[in-house]
């Protein structure tokens, strides 16, 4: 065996090998290939022709991606709520109270389920002669029924609400592993001095969770801006009513899968990756510091 | 030194790595072999879509019964489920691996014609064979005077009636409303009686031509349904939404059935298909349902959901596809199969068979010979419509901002128009 196949760099890489070739294939090549397809009309099924920069000036005028967009950005809102209430979460469920475990296996019941099947189970609850509304009208609180779904003012947010109440447990798991890695001398030493509970949570617990935020953070962003899957099965693949669901992953789905608008579709995907890009850096720009210092 | 060769080695790994990569891809993209036709024998691919294994024995007959009358030919069948088809073919196509024969819908195949995907059938056909068919429903899939595909199965829609609440109404089921404008009333007088909507449907472009409404001007070059027609039309149904008339929601096919089997609905418009589901989710409903001819609109027509038989251009054998897909969608073929499958055939001979005339009193043989009554005069909606998916979506979407989202119909029709034109100008 030749010297420098002894080396660590040469393990390091052969061990990646098999996993970044997969990469490769399957995620760096199509961005790339991305580009020049962006630049075309390309179908598939018909003859290809260069049509330069037209598909990024038509995305700009076409107002379905515009709204699609603009659907994907009211997405990212969810981004920090879930953040809140997992941490939360994550700190109740890391205390030592009674049937703590049940507690954690039920929050992290929804994460391993399938999201179709998550999908239809709310689509059924929140249909117009579903659970939702017929609680809500023994309570009082509605007069008559709404259609949570088939509404423009409410139909986004319900879907917002149950990818939350999927992904809680998902992070929840992530902070309690952070916390978990937090000394707990930290901890005493406040309570020697006398911080309140929330000035623990406030000044010792979040600051040495900073890296776990930043991750959390940065994952549930670009799953916010790439949701796909509830909003397929609770639409039809339609992102309705009107536009009022259409995510920016769905039409990128409708133009390219549906309607083979190839090229048009990896001009958008291309724009979304760019978005989703920025938003990262500024993440990484505001999460700079914190987390647990070794000396 | 030191930093040198470790820079050197890093590059070589690197280099490596895409030397590995290139190699695989070039793997990925090795030509299919082309289906050529060798010593005179010719394979023809023949895809359909979630006919397997239902009806295997009709199909296995028909093909040997083909490659009986056409030696060397051989016609290798496959099925894909409905969702999966499309995919199948594209990648197919992408291939090199691609199918001859290839049963698609009449949108579908529009789209992939305005794609310049599909073969011209017509190139192969006399003007009996042409003639053979329901013009209504043949024409859907012609444009540019092209023949992209043969109609095969079919279905038109019929009015199924919950007599119960009908009768609660005061309404006599066994005169039936004709019109829509009359069937409007009667689902007026049902909400105020019985408290249940009229119906439910979905806003999509279908609800233009029932109304005598173009879709598409005659040269299919620009969008013709921002007319004050089309206006009156959409205020009259925001009026009928407000009414309780029609449910103020987009219900696909399964909400339809939820409200239909759940009695919130008296009517459904639909094909004899949705039988299967009110007898499985809702027998009692089922019990007290009847069909009945679909009340039209003004241009009095009916609206068919077509299956067709397409060649894709890159097909090897393209001329011997055509003669399949004709010899699949004959008249005594399309016979034979509206038995096995209790659909309707789109040719005009095969309606005259006692079957689609003979009613045994169930709701199946009636929703099946109301039916076949309408076969001349449907249409299917998207008669030559080119990429009638993207326009299709593009007027759904506008329609459901009007309807759900209180969206001013005249901004909203002219924002769908500005749409359909500039799909229209991509082709």
């Amino acid at each position: 065996m030749k010297k420098w196949m002894r080396t660590e760099t040469f393990a390091a890489w052969a061990f990646m090998a098999p996993g970044l070739l997969i990469v490769a294939v399957f995620v760096l090549w199509p961005i790339v290939y991305g580009l020049p397809l962006s630049l075309t009309d390309y179908s598939v099924i018909g003859e290809t022709h260069y049509v330069g920069l037209d598909n990024y000036v038509t995305a700009f005028q076409d107002k379905s991606f515009l709204a699609s967009l603009w659907n994907s950005m009211v997405y990212v809102l969810i981004v920090p709520i879930i953040q809140i209430i997992s941490i939360l979460m994550a700190i109740l469920v890391n205390s030592r109270i009674p049937l703590i475990k049940a507690f954690r296996a039920a929050y992290y019941i929804p994460v391993v389920t399938s999201m179709v099947a998550v999908a239809l189970m709310w689509s059924w609850l929140f249909s117009s002669n579903g659970v939702i509304n017929y609680a809500l009208i023994q309570l009082g609180v509605i007069q008559e029924q709404v259609g949570w779904l088939s509404s423009s003012n409410t139909a986004l947010y319900v879907i917002m609400f149950i990818t939350m109440w999927k992904g809680l447990g998902y992070y929840m798991m992530l902070y309690l592993a952070g916390l978990q890695s937090i000394p707990t001398d930290l901890y005493e030493a406040s309570m020697i001095d006398g911080a309140s509970r929330w000035q623990t949570i406030y000044r010792i617990t979040i600051p040495l969770l900073r890296p776990h935020i930043l991750f959390c953070t940065l994952i549930s962003l670009m799953g916010a801006i790439r949701v796909f899957d509830e909003v397929f099965v609770l639409t039809n693949g339609k992102g309705g009513p009107g536009t009022a669901t259409l995510t920016s992953s769905l039409y990128i789905y409708q133009k390219g899968l549906v309607q083979f608008n190839f090229g048009y579709a990896s001009a958008l995907g291309l724009i979304v990756s760019v978005i989703v890009g920025i938003l990262s850096i500024l993440v990484f720009r505001l999460n700079k510091k914190g987390g647990v210092q070794t000396y | 030194m030191k930093i040198v060769k470790k820079k050197f080695r890093s590059w070589m790994s690197v280099c490596l790595l895409a030397a590995l990569f290139v190699s695989l891809l070039s793997a990925c993209g090795s030509d299919a072999k082309d289906n050529e036709a060798q010593d005179g024998k010719v394979t023809l691919k023949f895809w359909t879509i979630a006919l397997q294994p239902t009806f295997n024995d009709y199909f296995n007959g028909l093909i040997s019964e083909y490659q009986k009358s056409h030696p060397g030919v051989t016609v290798e069948w496959s099925d894909y489920p409905y969702d999966a088809i499309s995919n199948k073919l594209l990648t197919g196509i992408a291939s090199g691996n691609v199918p001859d024969v290839v049963n698609l819908n009449t949108e579908f195949a529009n789209q992939m014609a305005s794609k310049g995907a599909l073969a011209d059938l017509g190139q192969w056909m006399s003007d009996d064979e042409k003639k053979s068919y329901f013009d209504g429903i043949f024409n859907s899939t012609v444009f540019d005077n092209k023949a992209y595909a043969l109609p095969w199965y079919t279905g038109t829609e019929v009015l199924f009636m919950n007599t119960r609440l009908v009768k609660q109404a005061g309404l006599d089921p066994k005169n039936p409303p004709k019109t829509r404008d009359e069937l409007n009333e009667w689902s007026r007088q049902i909400k105020a009686k019985t408290g249940a909507t009229g119906y439910a449907t979905t806003f999509a472009a279908r609800m233009f031509p029932v109304e005598g409404i173009s879709i598409l001007n005659d040269d299919k070059t620009a969008a013709a349904f921002n007319t004050p027609a089309t206006l009156a039309l959409i205020q009259k149904m925001q009026g009928l939404i407000q009414e309780g008339v029609l449910v103020k929601e987009d219900a696909n096919f399964d909400k339809q059935i939820q409200y239909y089997s759940s009695e919130q609905t008296a009517f459904e418009i639909a094909g004899p298909t949705f039988i299967n589901f009110i007898k499985t989710s809702a027998p009692d409903v089922y019990k007290n349902t009847i069909a009945v001819p679909l009340p039209t609109g003004k241009a009095d027509v009916r609206l068919s959901n077509t299956m067709n038989v397409v060649v894709p251009l890159k097909s090897a054998n393209a001329e011997q596809a055509a003669e399949f897909a004709k010899f699949l969608t004959n008249a005594t073929n399309q016979t034979a199969f509206a038995k096995a499958a209790n659909t309707l055939p789109s040719t005009k001979e095969s309606i005259k068979d006692s079957f689609f005339t003979e009613n045994d009193g169930t709701l199946e043989s009636e929703a099946k010979v109301v039916s076949a009554e309408s076969l001349d005069k449907a249409v299917d909606y998207m008669v030559g419509v080119p990429n009638a998916g993207d326009v299709n979506s593009a007027i759904a979407r506008q329609l459901q901002e009007i309807f759900m989202n209180g969206k001013d119909p005249k901004q909203g029709l002219t924002e769908a128009e500005q749409e359909v034109n500039q799909i229209l100008s991509q082709n």
